[in-house]
Parts: C-alpha cells; sequence; structure tokens
C-alpha cells in the first residue's frame, strides 16, 4: 500500500468514527426514550436501561387519555389553516417586493426584516389585550390564526428571496402576451416557484405544529382548544402519569414530524439553504 | 434608514393615539327577578370523577329546593381561565366561580371582580362571624371585603408509615421538630450515595413541602396592621429555615436529597414516595387518605397526626397549615340574586357540606358542620378535621399581589436549604426579602 | 371595442395601485400586528394597569421597579447574556464541525445527514421533555451511563449552575438548520482554491484557516446574528425544562414560577410572561418588553448592515 493510499484510508476510518460517535450523540436520545416508553410505571423510575417487560400498551393508554385527540385536531387546525392563510397572503407581498419597482421598497423590506426578528413577546401583551376585550377570542387558537392571512414576515421574506431567482424575462414575455400582474404571478411565477412555496409552506407547518408561546397566551386557558405541545407539557403532572406513558406522548407527537420529513426531505433542505446562503 | 426609523414613529404615534385602555367592566347586579325561571353558570376546578359526582350532586339538591333556578356547571376549570373570563367578562362569562386557591382573593375583593358578600349575607340573615370557621373567614376576605365564601378546606398534617415506625422502634408520631428529626434519621436507611429509604423528603421543591406550608407549624405573622411585610421581626421564619438547614444536612444534604427526589414519581400516580414506601413520613393535605385508601398496591400499615411544632411551642401541638376552595359571583353576572342563593346552599347547607366533605374528603368550613354526626369518622381523616378547627392553625394572608410574597420567601428559602445562603445570614436576608416584598406590593397597588 | 390607451401618468397610478393591492396583505398585518402593539406596548410603559380597571399613569415607576426593583430582572438579563455567549458559541462551532464532518464522508452520507438533521424537527415540547429525562439525576440514562464509567454526574436540570448547561446540550442536539446552512456554504468554496493551496503544501489547518474561514464568514456571521435573536425570544426549552425538573404540577392553566432552580433558567421573555400574563403587572411586562425589541432590533440593524443581501435584490 502506498503511503497516500494509506493516508486515505486513515483519513476514512478517523471521519467515519467520528460520524459514528456524533450519530450516537443524535440518535441515542430517541433510542432511549423509545425504550423508557414501553417499562412498567415502577420500572421507569428505576435507572434501569433496558425494559425488564415490554408494554406496547402503554401506546394505547396515551392515546386514550382525555384530550389527546383533541389535542392532535386543534394542531392540524392550528397549522394547516394557518399555513394556507399565510401562504395566500405572503405569496403577492412576496411578489411585489421582489419584482415590482416603487418607491420605499427599500423600506418595506427593512420592515420587513425587522418584523421578522421581533421576538413575539415584544408585542403579545396588547395584541392579548385586544383579542381578550375586543373581541373576546382568548381561550381559542385564532388569535394566533388570523394574523397568518396577513402576510407572515418570516415567509415573505424567504418567498421573496426565492422569486428574486426567477427570470424577470418570463414575467415580462407574461405580460407582453397580455397578462395582468394577478395573472402572470398565478400562471407563470406560481408554477415556477414550486420548489420555494413548498419550502416556504412546510417551515410555516412545522412553526404552527411545534408552537407552543402562542397557544400557550391565547389557549392555555381553554383545554377545549390545546395543541399537543400544551397537552404534552402538562401530560405527567394532569395525567398522573410517570417517565414511561410521558415517553410514549412525548415519541407521538415527534412521530408526525419525523413521517413529514422522510416523505419531503428535499423540500426542506431548499428551505433551509434559502434562509441563510442565497440572498 | 433614518427615513425608515421616521416612518415607524408616524405609525407609532397615530397608534398610540388609538390605544387607549380599555377596560372589560360589564356590571351586573343583582336585578334579577327570583320568581322568574333562570340558568346561571358554574365554573368549578374538580376533574376526578368522585368529586364531580359529588358536586353534582349537590346541584341537584339545589335545583330540587329552588325549581325555577337551573345550573349549569363547568368542571375542570383552572385559576387561568377564571382570570381570562371575569377580565374579559361578556355572556360567555361565568355567574359563580370558584377556585382553588386563595391566591387571587385580594386582587379579585380589591378590583371588584367578585362581587361583595356582605350585602348578601346581611340579607339573607347569617352572621358570618358565628357561621364560618376564624381561620377560613380571613383567606376569603381582603381589607374588611368579603367577596369570596370559603367551599371546604385543606389542612396538612402527618402521614407516616406505621411499619416502618415499628421497625425503627419508634412508638409514637413525633411532636416536636427536635423528635421529628431524631425519627427522620433513625427512618433512613442508605443505600451506596442514595437511599433504601428515606425518613422524610424535606426540599422544598418537594410535593407539598413548600415554605408557606411548613411555616403554618411556626405560625409566622407575614404582614403587619399596614400590610408592610414583617418576615425578619419575629422568630418564625428565622427558626423555620435554620431548621430546615439542619435537617437537609443531617439527613444526606442537599445534593443527594434532590437526586433521591428525582426517583420519585408524580405525586398524584400511584407511585407517589410515600405509597411506594420510599420515604417513611410525609407531609400532605387531607386528600391523600383517599388516594391510600384507594391504591390497591398500599398493604403496609399507615396513619395520620398533626405536623409536629417547634420544641419551644410544644404545648400547640395539633395545629397546622389550612387553606380551601373559594367561591364568589362575579361581577358582571346579572343574576346575582340567584347565584347567591346558590353560593348559600353550597357554603353553608349543613347537609350539603357534610356529604361534599365526606365524598372528596375535604375539611367543612362552618361550625354546624364540622360537628355534623354524619361527617366521615375515619380516624385518619378526623385528624385532618382537628387541624382545620384548630383556633392556632394558620393560612397566608391574601395581598393585592396574590402570592408574590410567598414566591420571593420561597426563592430565598431554597437559596438557605441548599446552603447558598449560610444559617447566620438568615435574618439579614430576610431583611431584603422584606423590602422587596413591600416594593413588589407598592408596584402592585391600584 | 375599446381600445385601452393609458397615459403615461394613469400606467403610473395603475402601477401604484396594482403594488398597494399586492402589498396590501402585508401593510395591513404590519400595522395591526407590528405598529399598533407596539406603541401600545410603549403606551403601558407609562401606566399602572392590572388589566381589569382602568389604567393610571405612573411616569416612569415601572421603569424604575424593573431596573432598580425587581428582583427577577437581573437573573434573567444575566441568563440571556450567558445563553447568548455560550449557546450561541457553541452551537455555531458545533455547526460548523457537523457541517464540515457531513462534507467529508464519503459512506452512508444519506444516513450521516439524516441522522443528524432529525432532531432539529422534534417539536421543542416534546424534545425538552425528553431530555429532562434522559438527563433526570435519579432515573436517566445519561448519568447511569456516566457513572458506570466512574464520572461523578451533575444534576443537570436539578442544579442551578448545571442547567444552562442542559440547556445547551439539548441546543446542540438540535443544530440540523445550521448543519444544513454550514454544509451549502463549504460546498460552495471553489474546489480550485483547496487543489492550489494543497499544491503549495498548506496542511489542513492552514487550509482551513486560510481557504475555508474566509468564504464561509458571512454564513458564520449570519449564523450568529440570527442566533442571538432566536436566543432573545428563547422561552419553550427554558419554560419546560424548569417546571417538569421542578417536580411540581404544572398543567397550562396553573402558575408555576418559572427559572427552576434557583432562577437558573429564567430568561426575559419568560419575564414578560409571568408579569403580563400571571402577575397582572401590564407596565412592568411592557418595560421587558421593549428592553427586548431594543436589543433584537440593535443586532436586527447589525444584521441588515452586514448582510445587504438581505435586502438588495440579488
Amino acid at each position: 500500500m502506498t503511503d497516500a493510499r494509506r493516508r486515505a484510508a486513515l483519513a476514512w476510518i478517523g471521519t467515519h468514527a467520528l460520524g459514528v460517535a456524533a450519530a450516537l450523540f443524535f440518535v441515542l436520545p430517541f433510542v432511549f426514550l423509545l425504550l423508557t416508553s414501553v417499562m412498567s410505571d415502577s420500572q421507569a423510575l428505576t435507572s434501569n436501561l433496558w425494559p425488564t417487560s415490554w408494554h406496547w400498551g402503554n401506546y394505547a393508554q396515551v392515546f386514550h387519555t382525555p384530550g389527546f385527540l383533541t389535542w392532535w385536531r386543534n394542531t392540524v387546525i392550528y397549522a394547516v389553516v394557518g399555513t394556507v392563510l399565510c401562504l395566500a397572503s405572503a405569496i403577492p407581498v412576496a411578489y411585489a417586493l421582489a419584482k415590482f419597482r416603487f418607491r420605499g421598497r427599500r423600506t418595506a423590506m427593512v420592515l420587513v426584516v425587522s418584523a421578522m426578528m421581533l421576538p413575539p413577546q415584544v408585542i403579545v401583551i396588547p395584541m392579548y389585550l385586544v383579542w381578550a376585550q375586543q373581541f373576546h377570542l382568548a381561550g381559542t387558537l385564532w388569535p394566533i390564526i388570523i394574523p397568518l392571512a396577513f402576510g407572515d414576515a418570516y415567509s415573505i421574506f424567504l418567498l421573496r428571496q426565492f422569486l428574486l431567482t426567477i427570470p424577470d424575462e418570463y414575467i415580462e414575455s407574461a405580460k407582453i402576451d397580455g397578462c395582468g400582474e394577478l395573472r402572470a404571478l398565478l400562471r407563470i411565477v406560481v408554477p415556477m416557484a414550486k420548489p420555494g412555496i413548498a419550502a416556504v409552506g412546510l417551515f410555516q407547518f412545522f412553526y404552527c405544529w411545534n408552537d407552543y408561546f402562542g397557544p400557550k397566551v391565547y389557549a392555555a386557558s381553554n383545554p377545549a382548544w390545546w395543541t399537543l405541545s400544551l397537552g404534552l407539557e402538562s401530560f405527567r403532572g394532569a395525567h398522573h402519569t410517570n417517565w414511561n406513558l410521558t415517553m410514549a406522548a412525548t415519541l407521538l407527537v415527534m412521530a408526525p414530524v419525523i413521517i413529514v420529513f422522510f416523505f419531503a426531505q428535499k423540500a426542506f433542505v431548499e428551505g433551509v439553504t434559502l434562509t441563510g446562503v442565497k440572498g | 434608514m433614518r427615513r425608515t426609523a421616521l416612518a415607524i414613529l408616524g405609525a407609532a404615534a397615530a397608534t398610540a393615539l388609538l390605544a387607549s385602555g380599555c377596560t372589560a367592566n360589564v356590571n351586573g347586579g343583582a336585578y334579577d327577578d327570583l320568581s322568574k325561571k333562570e340558568t346561571i353558570t358554574f365554573w368549578h376546578g374538580w376533574s376526578q370523577p368522585n368529586e364531580v359526582n359529588a358536586i353534582n350532586a349537590n346541584i341537584r339538591a339545589f335545583e330540587r329546593l329552588h325549581p325555577n333556578i337551573t345550573v349549569k356547571s363547568v368542571g375542570n376549570v383552572t385559576d387561568d381561565t377564571i382570570n381570562q373570563a371575569l377580565r374579559a367578562g361578556g355572556d360567555s362569562a361565568p355567574d359563580v366561580v370558584s377556585s382553588f386557591s386563595t391566591d387571587k382573593v385580594g386582587l379579585y375583593c380589591a378590583s371588584g371582580l367578585w362581587t361583595d358578600l356582605d350585602p348578601f349575607l346581611a340579607k339573607s340573615g347569617i352572621d358570618k362571624a358565628k357561621t364560618f370557621t376564624a381561620p377560613t373567614l380571613k383567606y376569603t376576605a381582603y381589607r374588611g371585603k368579603q367577596c369570596s365564601l370559603p367551599l371546604l378546606g385543606d389542612a396538612l398534617g402527618l402521614y407516616y408509615n406505621v411499619d416502618m415506625f415499628k421497625k425503627a422502634g419508634i412508638a409514637r408520631p413525633p411532636r416536636t421538630f427536635s423528635e421529628f428529626k431524631a425519627d427522620a434519621e433513625k427512618l433512613t436507611v442508605r443505600k451506596g450515595d442514595g437511599y433504601r429509604q428515606l425518613g422524610f423528603m424535606p426540599d422544598y421543591h418537594g410535593y407539598a413541602t413548600t415554605p408557606t406550608n411548613y411555616l403554618g407549624q411556626w405560625s409566622p405573622t407575614y404582614l403587619d396592621a399596614r400590610g408592610r411585610s414583617v418576615l425578619a421581626k419575629g422568630s418564625a421564619v428565622t427558626d423555620m429555615l435554620t431548621y430546615q438547614r439542619g435537617l437537609v444536612q443531617a439527613l444526606g444534604g442537599y445534593d443527594r436529597l434532590e437526586k433521591y427526589r428525582t426517583t420519585f414519581g408524580d405525586e398524584y400516580s400511584t407511585q407517589n414516595a410515600f405509597h411506594v414506601q420510599k420515604v417513611a413520613m410525609q407531609m400532605d393535605g387531607e386528600w391523600r387518605t383517599v388516594n391510600l385508601e384507594q391504591d390497591r398496591n398500599v398493604r403496609f400499615h399507615w396513619a395520620t397526626a398533626p405536623m409536629p411544632v417547634p420544641d419551644d411551642q410544644a404545648d400547640q401541638y395539633g395545629k397546622g397549615y389550612a387553606t380551601g376552595t373559594t367561591i364568589g359571583i362575579a361581577h358582571s353576572s346579572r343574576k346575582q340574586n340567584a347565584a347567591w342563593q346558590f353560593v348559600k346552599f353550597l357554603t353553608t347547607n349543613t347537609k350539603a357540606l357534610v356529604s361534599f366533605a365526606n365524598a372528596i374528603h375535604n375539611v367543612p368550613t362552618t361550625y354546624a358542620s364540622l360537628k355534623s354526626p354524619d361527617l366521615d369518622k375515619s380516624p385518619t381523616f378526623r385528624t385532618f378535621v382537628r387541624i382545620a378547627a384548630n383556633p392556632r392553625s394558620s393560612t397566608l394572608p391574601p395581598t393585592l399581589n396574590g402570592s408574590q410574597f410567598a414566591l420571593t420567601l420561597s426563592d430565598f428559602a431554597y437559596r438557605v436549604e441548599s446552603g447558598k445562603v449560610p444559617v447566620a445570614r438568615i435574618r439579614e436576608g430576610l431583611k431584603e426579602v422584606d423590602h422587596q416584598i413591600d416594593l413588589d406590593n407598592l408596584q402592585a397597588e391600584m | 371595442m375599446t381600445t385601452t390607451t393609458l397615459t403615461y401618468a394613469g400606467k403610473r397610478r395603475r402601477q401604484a395601485l396594482t403594488t398597494l393591492a399586492f402589498l396590501s396583505p402585508w401593510i395591513i398585518g404590519f400595522a395591526a400586528f407590528f405598529a399598533y402593539p407596539l406603541a401600545s406596548t410603549v403606551y403601558f410603559s407609562f401606566m399602572h394597569y392590572n388589566q381589569i380597571n382602568p389604567p393610571t399613569f405612573v411616569g416612569l415607576r415601572n421603569w424604575k421597579y424593573v431596573f432598580t426593583e425587581y428582583p427577577l430582572f437581573a437573573p434573567a438579563l444575566w441568563n440571556t447574556l450567558w445563553l447568548v455567549v455560550v449557546m450561541v458559541t457553541l452551537r455555531v462551532v458545533f455547526g460548523l464541525g457537523i457541517g464540515m464532518l457531513v462534507t467529508k464522508v464519503k459512506t452512508g452520507v444519506g444516513f450521516f445527514r439524516t441522522a443528524f438533521y432529525l432532531p432539529y424537527l422534534a417539536p421543542p415540547v416534546a424534545a425538552t421533555i425528553g431530555f429532562v429525562f434522559l438527563l433526570n439525576p435519579g432515573t436517566g440514562p445519561v448519568n447511569r451511563i456516566l457513572g458506570a464509567l466512574g464520572i461523578n454526574a451533575p444534576n443537570w436540570f436539578n442544579d442551578p449552575s448545571w442547567s444552562k448547561p442542559a440547556l445547551t446540550v439539548l441546543a446542540l442536539w438540535g443544530i440540523g438548520d445550521l448543519m444544513v446552512i454550514f454544509m451549502a456554504a463549504l460546498l460552495d468554496v471553489p474546489k480550485e482554491q483547496y487543489e492550489a493551496a494543497s499544491l503549495d503544501g498548506a496542511g489542513a489547518v492552514s487550509r482551513f484557516r486560510h481557504i475555508t474561514l474566509p468564504n464561509i464568514s458571512p454564513i458564520i456571521m449570519f449564523a450568529v446574528i440570527t442566533g442571538v435573536i432566536q436566543t432573545l425570544q428563547y422561552f419553550t426549552q427554558p419554560t419546560v425544562a424548569g417546571n417538569l425538573a421542578s417536580g411540581q404540577l404544572s398543567a397550562p392553566g396553573t402558575m408555576v414560577p418559572p427559572g427552576y432552580p434557583d432562577n437558573s433558567t429564567l430568561t426575559l421573555p419568560q419575564l414578560v410572561f409571568t408579569l403580563g400574563f400571571q402577575n397582572f403587572n401590564t407596565g412592568a411586562a411592557s418595560v421587558i418588553a421593549l428592553v427586548l425589541f431594543a436589543v433584537a432590533m440593535a443586532f436586527t440593524l447589525l444584521l441588515m448592515r452586514r448582510r445587504s443581501g438581505l435586502l438588495t435584490e440579488d
């Protein structure tokens, strides 16, 4: 074996050993959660790593927890309605910001980025008071769904970044064919921007799915509107369960996200790179 | 960039004009005519099947007495919900509300969210001092305004594992805190860097062993007549914290105890440390008697007693921390006469109180119901009835600021038990705590 | 038949109207969900308002209270600072390391990439609950394994000096977003530069310093600044971890003070929530919200300066 080949082999071993070590760090937590989730009540309170008996019924028990299916339904409502509204309102705005020439365009972008970076806690108190006192919608998820119909800054920003990559010539030629802006957007731009829209849609979906602060502020007081995040947070305390059932519930909440990921891997990676690299 | 800043400022100025403070006050009143058919809404926090059945039975009994009033009850309601609903007012808001905590009584009374009940009491000819037990009247009123009434109470006492006591050669439950410490040590069996069995889990983050619950045994004064915090004045708080630090060290140190505590199951599950004999003694409320009786895996003998008292107060053995559920009428209710009939029934009807108390093992809150022959006679439960009726039992004073003062004290207490604040500095530290509580109360003043 | 011959001015007006129409959702949204509440927060910061009785003007009292009297402000500020410095730095370093590892791995790329990315997707509440269990001193597998290795393991979420490191471990577990960004940036570095350096006899370290770093430094900057802004909003993980580790009952409707143990996990956003929605101290909560706003905007301006690409057309 030549020196260079030996060195290459050593590098291969070194890199992959590191890779395996890192993979253990990322994967082992899932394994431990799974093992604990099938333990008995009393075993989950010991430091045993391996279940002495396997209680797959724990998962059925979690499903039968009062409210569990309600949390699912509410989370789906929030995520689906929120994503649809968000895309419907963000696409035209992003298109205008990317392709229209108008005075104040730069200012508008500055404001979009500012809104994007604004911690939600900054404005939550007046918002809550308005939703509670004027609209009597405290205790529901509507106060966090409705604003998504008015252009979420983060989605606008990402979509704009994507739309910038679409050459102006396509839009111009459509207009020459007699299309107005709206038709140009719907006929030409939206089909071309499908990967970007898919990525932004997925991001918004996951944001809603994972959101904790919004539901906590508006819906915590009303179990009928709890989401999975709220239900899971209180799972241990409210249902007087121990680690085994809590871990089963935790994995059941993680599962759909992971399943969606395997189906839409490409759109995800596209979306993440959009946030940082291009632009 | 400057233009942007100007634009934001302009927008801000314009909207500031719109941002008028809006108040949620929808004023209700006692305008309803009792001879007409009415429906009132009642919110409560009970959620366990036996509790819900018991409250529903009482509601049905009330409706039989008042056929023209229908009560729509909503269970499992938390304090957060109550806060939101009362602030928002409107049609969906409840008429009658009950809360497990006494935290918000000060705020609800002072702000008028809960209607003053004294006029109703007078109209119905009820002498509240002769009807309700003294400590319960205190935590349901604020600055002389009786905006809520007690609906059953809780008392904290000592649960002990009789089998473990026998094995350790201890004849009776400890009565003073020095006996308590000696027993706790005797009942502790260490294993490695942990325990096979612990005499008592003292940590303030433990199930019910919060600093303010403990403090009931020392009979502290929290506030002076002018509402200023006086924790550093008497010796109660200093003594309690000093004792706690000593107990924590005697049982193996804070880190070891905290680590052991993380092996405890959920407080209300059958894996509660006392149920599975991880601890020999536990401070807990009367509701635990039901949990222990219903847990089929609890096969050891257990009994209840009052928590011990400081050595210099040995003659006061029998007292404890007492608190309870409060019930009030929403200011926004337009059916306050009907609501009052319902509140009066729940809080003063002896038969209703006794059957409810028996069903959920809470302590009755009127003198008449405490004396009732129908009240559950099981000795483990009766311990708590006596603690609640003890004139030296105490509770937290209601303030405008809810339990903020208790949180400030707790924060300090954690640092004492973990050794961050040395015992010699306790009194000095309490002075700072007093100052802080006064500042916080001032900030909450309206 | 009609001819639509528009004058120049008319065309421009139409163009402006179209622009306005397209932007209108966002204009409404910006006014209603940014400008109004922001102005309102400023207004409330000068008011005493318990959300029941009408607000009364109290001047600078809330500001004085927060900065000189409120005991939780200093620890929350300190914790936020700690997280900004330690957690953000470690996340960027670790994310870059994992990103480089993925670009170097030859076999099983798909597996490694997925394994490293997946935890990022775990809902934060679920991930936090999972880690509170994993790092549980009495029953968790991590301390069990550390103990078997003869390491005296800390009490993690139950020890004030280890709770923030525990949160950091959780944050490192969810490094997937940074990994992908760094991966893409690393692949964008022109290969010829590395080849030329290799011919000059530059070692791995020197190649990293003189080629990789300068090429990806804008991305590192981006990661740092967005990391800081995310940390300013850090709410879910410390809230859930503190509540669960304390062992206190924490249904969403019950009030558990945040920060367990010993206020070591308290952050500024939690203070806004606690003051605003648990203590109903609207004024003090608004002051803290404005502090958050000022810091977040300062970093946003920095970001827009540094990466003007955020605003330009290409």
